[in-house]
């Protein structure tokens, strides 16, 4: 599938600012699956902006305005192209215990700092145990939104894991969190997805044109199948019930949110901040017009 | 059991190299001992030499502070020559290759692909610092200023128990320490030629000029980064600007433009080349460290992988010194150097692995356990002072995170005579923590910090825990190192070689009147 | 103003300065000397031998005896006999105090007159067991007192233009010696590389009180030729001879009505601008160590036209010496 995808960041300010420093993990991954056609960052206030690849081999674009503003506008172009994913193997338990997994996973199967020490994480953990590790991903993508309410504003941005479960409801930030541990602690390597997803509103007919948020899921390793081969890392969307597909745009990687935030960055000041954040995706191949 | 004594042999003489000592601390007495010691409180009173329970001797943390006088113990702790050269040759070996092994974890990690570390062990060090992959530090240097604690065991073997490669703290007590003894008991120095200790500001003034990134250009801007005032070792921070005459700077005082990093000055901003940082990692840069902090320089660690300024010591380093990689040292100094280690390590038990876990669980009662990555004695948790109950409990800590903990055996550590108030002498056990400093080149400050466990018996010699420290005398490499001195040769005496400084000078003419009469 | 009064004034202005750095410079050596030292025949000398150069102290050559460390000490500390010694500096700056009673606040007189008795009740040899750091430090203590009062309680004339006169151009002969003795004098014993560890520069700089200046304004490492310039040629700090040299000229400036005319106050303005020149063309002057005998002899000869213009040609005075 090829999008076009524009992500607009505003924020007003009831003041004036200064040294107002951001780093932006935007922009869309280039792999096996999926390729980066054009990309642009406008600013405004006008700054230089200083791109690097973090140690996740995710692209970010770093800038500061040091002067004193009160608005900045981030505006993100993207072109990118997708095409469906292999299909996952059928690894056993057997294999993800072996050398070969451990050596190329141990960072996303070793607990994430501040991990639930909770009886509920525990149950869930048993219940999304399956015959095999591709078995429990689809369990996984089931039972979360089962047992969980997607609602927005319940949970915040720095939420953990226990507030989800407090709360029995959250966002698509939470999920992906709550299934990082569940697969963890059934041995299979999972990393926490930042990106985009093309969800036209149901209904809306349309279809080639969707207002949509910046959306966390995940990518879980799976071992390779009795007919050898590499293991190959699955994106999972517990918030959506499915394997990731097509419609997903990865940004980046990491093994939590905090490793692969879209914006994060400080000003210098007191005044308080206005946020209005909007992506827009739009097809642009022909099969997209045509749905 | 049996303590190796600094100063005595078992048989209860001096050694050769304290001989001199031991007679000049019999002469002085319990009297003229208790004396000095209440003028030292007086002076470091007085000076503001004092530190705070939660201070010298681990890494800055932040915390209360509570100042007392700083506990210098009046008997000096003597170092002969040759060991002195053993330990410095052993010290540089281990720092160029805990260097060599922070460069390769965020680059190649070629000591991983060889199989002598396992990959792991260093991802789940909380000290591995992702933001640091693939940076490589203006002049090619990461543990720039370290300070590992030597401990010398039960037959006088000097041993490695702790490296410290991120903010060691201490040096200047080490200078503040020897500008004391000078003052308070001169007469023991007669008998020695004790090399100083004062050249190590300029040391690492140095250091920090060489690896500054000035491109050639302009004198190099260097700054002290400390917390601020609250820091247990902010009087250490104010000690080393002020001896290195350099700015002592709070994060509110940088600033990161573009690519560079600032000094606010009242002329504007002023371009920094190096940051002698003593401040953990995680508050370095919040745009980069800690999501949820506010503290630090955002932007800093842009400039940093710009390579327009040094980070002193550079990030990541404490992967190199958590006491679980402490464990791979000795190997790694066989990989990266080919070369034998010289200094050895205390046998050490990594709890992740099952049998040694076994191994150490069945004997908890003779075992020292450490948490991995913590540093100041914090979380020591010693096994021979432990109740059944305690050592239950350490027991189920363990096994419930054993990644988190290693196990050593419980090191004899030496002991030398201590002075009481009341002037006595006792022996207290001790330990030793040398400062390097390297920029071009690895550069040991003769002697360091002396920790001694001030308490009978105890062997907690960290200061936030009952302990003082000792100046640390290494001795003069010529002959034998110590001689008979406190005389001026005779040709010394002879009319000074001045041809014309007392023509028409007022004091010459003042004596000739005088001595008329 | 009388120029008995004026002379007495100015002889008190000096004492007392050499009196402080004196005692600098002994405790600087002795802690100096305790340690052992680097070998670096670039490096700043500064020992025993040195100090009794820079005293001008005169105990005939290859005499027989073989006088210990501590017998140095007491001879330039506390001895009365000694013309060179602290005891004997101060005791001079209170004698001539007396003279000038009337013109002293009696804060003054008192801090002046403390001193001495303070002085006299110490005891050497105790000071010697225990280390004479506190000695040394009394001194400092009470010379800094004697300045404080004086600059809260003294009239800004004549009179108090004199004391300081004295005082300046004591400062300024006394950084002179002290440079002449410590510093290499060849040039190309001048180490290629800066010594990081020039300890005895830096006992220098130390002794002066004067570290923490020089860490301020000269970002490089204490070596000779630095200590030295910035002992000589910084008049921002306050214990340099160009400062020495600048707070003399503008004493006598304050204290002559027609100065213009002042033949010491002429000389000190070449002697400035020839300071000022030098320390701009550091590297064009010849080695440091060639500058230093010039300007001692320029403040001589300013100590002779002083003389000679205000105190109607009586050099040191001598009569108080008697009582001592």
């Amino acid at each position: 599938m090829h999008f076009a995808i524009r992500y607009l960041t505003e924020y007003r300010y009831d003041g004036p600012v200064t040294d107002n420093l951001n780093a932006l993990r935007v922009t869309p991954a280039t792999t096996a699956i999926q390729r980066v056609d054009d990309f642009g960052v406008r600013v405004d206030p006008q700054a230089r902006l200083h791109q690097h690849l973090d140690y996740y081999g995710t692209s970010v674009i770093e800038f500061g305005i040091a002067k004193p503003h009160d608005h900045l506008s981030i505006d993100v172009r993207a072109r990118v192209a997708t095409s469906a994913p292999p299909n996952p193997p059928e690894g056993s338990w057997v294999a993800a215990e072996g050398d070969g997994y451990r050596g190329r996973a141990i960072e996303f199967l070793l607990p994430y700092e501040g991990e639930p020490d909770d009886l509920r994480v525990d149950e869930l953990v048993g219940l999304v145990r399956a015959d095999t590790p591709l078995g429990t991903l689809e369990r996984v993508v089931q039972v979360i939104p089962d047992r969980f309410e997607y609602r927005a504003g319940v949970t915040y941005v720095g939420s953990k894991v226990e507030d989800l479960l407090e709360a029995g409801a959250g966002v698509c930030q939470d999920f992906a969190h709550l299934a990082l541990v569940l697969l963890r602690r059934n041995g299979i390597a999972a990393r926490y997805v930042s990106g985009y997803l093309f969800a036209p509103p149901e209904g809306s007919g349309e279809g080639d044109s969707a207002e949509v948020e910046t959306h966390a899921w995940l990518e879980a390793l799976v071992p390779p199948g009795e007919d050898g081969g590499e293991p190959l890392w699955v994106g999972i969307d517990p918030t959506n019930r499915c394997l990731a597909g097509e419609h997903y745009v990865k940004i980046g990687h990491g093994r939590h949110y905090r490793d692969v935030p879209p914006i994060k960055g400080v000003y210098r000041g007191t005044a308080t901040a206005k946020l209005d954040a909007s992506v827009r995706m739009h097809r642009t191949d022909a099969a997209g017009a045509r749905v | 059991m049996a303590f190796y004594d600094e100063v005595f042999t078992p048989s209860g003489g001096p050694r050769p190299h304290t001989e001199a000592l031991a007679g000049a601390l019999t002469q002085l007495g319990r009297e003229q001992l208790a004396d000095a010691g209440r003028r030292r409180d007086a002076i470091f009173m007085q000076q503001g030499i004092t530190f705070d329970a939660g201070g010298v001797g681990g890494d800055d943390s932040n915390g209360p502070v509570r100042d007392r006088p700083f506990p210098l113990d009046l008997v000096p702790r003597v170092i002969p020559a040759a060991e002195w050269t053993q330990i410095k040759r052993g010290l540089a070996q281990r720092i160029r290759a805990l260097d060599r092994f922070v460069d390769d974890v965020y680059h190649g990690r070629e000591i991983v692909h060889d199989g002598v570390v396992p990959w792991e062990l260093i991802v789940s060090r909380p000290a591995f610092a992702r933001e640091a992959h693939g940076i490589r530090p203006p002049g090619g240097v990461y543990c720039h200023v370290s300070g590992c604690d030597l401990v010398r065991d039960a037959d006088g073997t000097w041993k490695v128990l702790e490296d410290n490669v991120r903010t060691p703290s201490g040096i200047s007590y080490v200078l503040e320490n020897r500008v004391a003894m000078l003052r308070l008991l001169p007469r023991l120095f007669d008998d020695y030629r004790v090399r100083p200790v004062d050249h190590y500001p300029a040391l690492l003034a140095n250091a920090l000029r060489q690896v500054a990134p000035t491109e050639g250009e302009e004198e190099a801007t260097v700054v002290v980064w400390t917390p601020g005032p609250f820091n247990s070792a902010y009087f250490e921070h104010t000690f080393l600007a002020r001896q290195m005459g350099v700015e002592l700077v709070e994060a509110s005082d940088l600033v990161v433009r573009d690519a560079a990093c600032y000094i606010r000055t009242t002329n504007g901003l002023q371009r920094v080349h190096a940051i002698y940082r003593r401040i953990d990692d995680d508050f370095m840069d919040p745009l980069e460290f800690r999501p949820d902090s506010l503290l630090g320089v955002p932007g800093l660690m842009r400039a940093y992988r710009a390579g327009t300024v040094a980070i002193v010591n550079a990030v990541g380093t404490g992967v190199a010194d958590d006491k679980a990689i402490y464990h791979y040292v000795p190997e790694m100094i066989r990989y990266y150097l080919s070369e034998e280690p010289i200094l050895a390590n205390v046998t050490t038990y990594l709890m992740a692995d099952g049998e040694q876990r076994r191994h150490v669980l069945d004997r908890l009662h003779e075992m020292v356990v450490k948490p991995t990555s913590e540093s100041g004695g914090k979380g020591v948790f010693i096994g021979p002072a432990a109740g059944e109950e305690e050592l239950a409990r350490q027991a189920d800590i363990v096994r419930r995170e054993p990644e988190r903990w290693i196990a050593q055996e419980l090191v004899q550590l030496s002991t030398c005579p201590t002075a009481s108030p009341d002037g006595s002498l006792a022996p207290r056990h001790v330990d030793l923590r040398p400062f390097a400093v390297f920029g071009e080149d690895i550069h040991i400050v003769p002697g360091g910090l002396t920790r001694v466990a001030l308490r009978e018996g105890s062997m907690i010699v960290n200061s936030s825990q009952g302990g003082g420290s000792k100046d640390t005398w290494v001795l003069e490499d010529d002959g034998d190192g110590f001689t008979e001195r406190g005389r001026v040769a005779a040709d010394s005496w002879a009319r000074p070689r001045m041809p014309d400084l007392r023509t028409g000078d007022w004091t010459g003419q003042q004596q000739q009147q005088q001595q008329q009469r | 103003m009388l120029a008995r009064i004026a002379h007495e004034l100015y002889w008190v202005g000096r004492s007392l300065s050499r009196a402080e750095h004196t005692a600098r410079l002994l405790d600087g050596v002795f802690h100096a000397d305790l340690q052992g030292r680097a070998a670096d025949a670039g490096s700043t000398r500064l020992s025993w031998e040195a100090l009794l150069a820079i005293m001008g102290a005169d105990r005939g050559s290859g005499e027989a005896s073989m006088p210990a460390r501590d017998e140095v000490i007491s001879l330039l500390t506390l001895d009365p006999s000694d013309p060179a010694s602290v005891l004997v500096c101060v005791t001079g700056a209170r004698e001539g105090a007396r003279r000038v009673r009337d013109v002293f606040s009696a804060e003054m007189w008192e801090a002046i007159n403390t001193f001495h008795l303070g002085l006299l009740r110490r005891d050497m040899s105790a000071a010697l067991r225990s280390g004479p750091y506190s000695l040394y430090a009394y001194v400092r203590e009470r010379c800094a007192l004697f300045w404080g009062v004086t600059a809260r309680t003294m009239l800004r004339d004549e009179a108090r233009a004199f004391l300081e006169a004295g005082a300046a151009i004591e400062a300024g002969d006394m950084v002179l010696r002290m440079l002449r003795v410590a510093l290499p004098t060849e040039e190309e014993a001048e180490p290629s590389e800066a010594d990081p560890r020039d300890g005895q520069a830096v006992a220098l700089l130390q002794a002066m009180g004067g570290f923490q200046a020089f860490r301020r304004a000269i970002p490089a490492p204490p070596k000779a030729s630095l200590v030295g310039s910035f002992l000589l040629y910084e008049r921002a700090y306050p214990d340099s001879v160009a400062h020495s040299v600048d707070a003399l000229h503008a004493a006598l400036t304050a204290a002559d009505s027609s100065y213009r005319s002042s033949a010491p106050v002429l000389r000190l303005s070449r002697l400035m601008a020839d300071l000022d020149f030098r320390s701009r063309s550091v590297e064009g002057a010849g080695p440091l160590a060639q500058t230093l005998g010039p300007v001692q002899r320029e403040l001589e000869l300013v100590d002779g036209d002083i003389a000679m213009r205000y105190f109607g040609g009586a050099s040191a005075p001598v009569a108080r010496l008697a009582t001592a």
